[in-house]
């Protein structure tokens, strides 16, 4: 099967720190990716380099069949980096929704302002977007008058309603009080279960072991370890992922 | 856990607290509202022309043309509407200025950014009154004659556009980073953002600084009296207070009126900033 994610050779700097060292990966249709290790490893950066929110220096980024070379200038590579945006959904550790919409206004914002689609239209795949993220109820909320956990529910329905083929969770329960946590992972359960690609930089480990076709294990800016999540949580073969995971299960 | 139910006496003492500190603050309350009325007694008592001898010290107050002022107030008061005509369509003006002012400081275009930056350190760098006669005294020389109100609403919008800049600026930098993020995430383009998703929320910001720049911009209309061209209140004061040698019955006159408009501007004023701090927590 044909990758739908190919990165190749990335590199990324933050002034004299090499934070992301020429990291290659693909990623299958269908298939849900962990990214796990320390704060500072590069994780984060990572993913925001898979959208160009942080602009690598090097390398190139694939996601179905739109694909993007760091480095590029003019107009025709922030088309491309459009493009590329418009096949990934992206879910943030602080949710930030659009602190002046409602819940339904930020999930149509999307379909309507970048899709042109008829509003009418935009209501219907909003509303069937939080019907499935179970805040169809809250449609007319302001985000501060949601928990964190619905707001992430409603970030989570923001991104899908774009009808993006990989989403990219970026520490999507980190920020979250740890009763909120589940109504989340149970809202990317569904996800996984629906076959959607994602990738997820995570501390969360039991969603990691439960639904991780693979685990990818950063340090340093670099993979050095990869496998299913039994390989890697029970057998872990480098001594940097066995510290990790030992500091973690302890 | 128990709580203060647990406790009678604990609630009770919780209940007496608070009673205290309401009596404690409606004496603050009660005793500021009658320093208000002592001291607009006192402002009266001076203009009162009564003549009084205190402690074996002879006072005498000032003594006011009545006549006069009951004869004149309606003409002065007939500036009112064009004091806060000239306010409201400067602040419009200076409102624009000072958004197209922060989107050239925020700028990456070089010209865009120097021409902001020019604009604002050539306003803030010379005085307003000598602005309003540029555009009064100095176009003429070039046979560009404009009404007075033109001229006025041109240089007071120009001038406070220059100063409110860094208002709009701070406004438009106060919306988080997560906004702009999440906006490109779904494909938004930098101009979708910024009229979509950032500029909504700024406006909010800068409402109740705006607000403050129209109160003070209320009293500084009365600059474009010297010109002569527009009938607003301290040109009239002006001119019936120099025709009939009742200056000071004139600008007394013209005082209370400033001072009743800014009154009324800034309860607006403040009833719309609790309404949006409300709306920072509802919304």
């Amino acid at each position: 099967m044909s990758a739908i994610v190919r990165i190749a050779n990335l590199n990324k700097h933050f002034d004299q720190i090499h934070v992301l060292k020429d990291i290659s990966f693909e990623v299958a249709p269908a298939e849900v990716i962990c990214i796990i290790g320390r704060s500072g490893s590069g994780k984060s950066t990572l993913l925001r380099c898979v959208n160009f929110l942080e602009q690598p220096e090097f390398g190139t980024v694939e996601v179905d069949g739109v694909q993007v070379v760091a480095g590029g200038k003019g107009r025709d590579h922030q088309q491309q980096i459009h493009a590329l945006r418009l096949k990934t959904g992206m879910v943030f550790q602080s949710f930030n929704l659009f602190a002046h919409m409602t819940a339904l206004q930020n999930v149509i914002e999307g379909p309507v302002t970048v899709k042109g689609m008829p509003k009418k239209e935009a209501i219907e795949l909003g509303m069937h977007n939080l019907e499935k993220v179970g805040l169809a109820a809250k449609r007319d909320q302001f985000p501060s008058r949601l928990s964190g956990g619905q707001q992430q529910r409603v970030a989570i329905a923001r991104a899908l309603a774009m009808e993006p083929k990989v989403m990219l969770f970026d520490e999507p329960t980190s920020a979250l009080d740890p009763e909120l946590i589940g109504e989340v992972l149970a809202v990317m359960q569904k996800l996984v279960e629906e076959g959607m690609t994602m990738l997820t930089v995570t501390h969360e480990m039991g969603f990691a072991r439960k639904f991780a076709h693979r685990i990818l294990y950063m340090h340093d800016g670099r993979f050095i370890e990869q496998g299913s999540p039994e390989q890697l949580f029970n057998n872990p073969e480098d001594e940097r992922t066995r510290a990790f995971l030992s500091h973690l299960l302890t | 856990m128990r709580n203060t139910a647990d406790f009678p006496d604990a609630t009770n003492q919780v209940r007496i607290i608070q009673e205290l500190r309401r009596q404690k603050l409606l004496r603050f309350r009660l005793g500021v509202n009658t320093s208000y009325v002592v001291l607009m007694a006192l402002l009266v008592l001076a203009f009162s022309g009564v003549e009084f001898t205190f402690f074996g010290i002879e006072f005498s107050t000032v003594s006011l043309d009545w006549d006069f002022i009951w004869e004149r107030m309606p003409f002065i008061f007939g500036g009112v509407g064009l004091t806060i005509l000239l306010s409201v369509l400067s602040i419009v003006l200076a409102s624009v200025l000072a958004l197209l002012g922060a989107l050239g400081r925020l700028s990456k275009s070089p010209p865009a950014y120097a021409l902001a930056t020019f604009y604002i350190s050539l306003i803030r760098g010379t005085p307003l009154l000598l602005q309003i006669y540029f555009f009064l005294l100095g176009l003429p020389q070039f046979g560009i004659v404009l009404t007075g109100l033109t001229a006025g609403v041109l240089a007071l919008g120009l001038n406070y556009g220059a100063y409110m800049t860094e208002i709009m600026r701070a406004g438009i930098q106060s919306v988080g980073v997560g906004q702009r993020e999440a906006a490109l995430a779904i494909g938004m383009t930098q101009q979708q953002i910024m009229r979509r998703v950032v500029l909504p929320q700024a406006f909010r910001m800068v409402i109740p600084p705006i607000g403050n720049q129209f109160i003070a911009m209320l009293k500084d209309t009365s600059l474009i009296a010297i010109t002569g061209f527009v009938w607003e209140i301290l040109w009239r004061a002006q001119k019936v207070g120099r025709a009939n040698f009742r200056n000071f019955e004139a600008l007394l006159i013209a005082a209370v009126f400033y001072w009743i408009i800014t009154i009324l501007f800034s309860a607006v004023q403040s009833r719309l900033e609790a309404h949006m701090a409300r709306g920072e927590r509802t919304l």
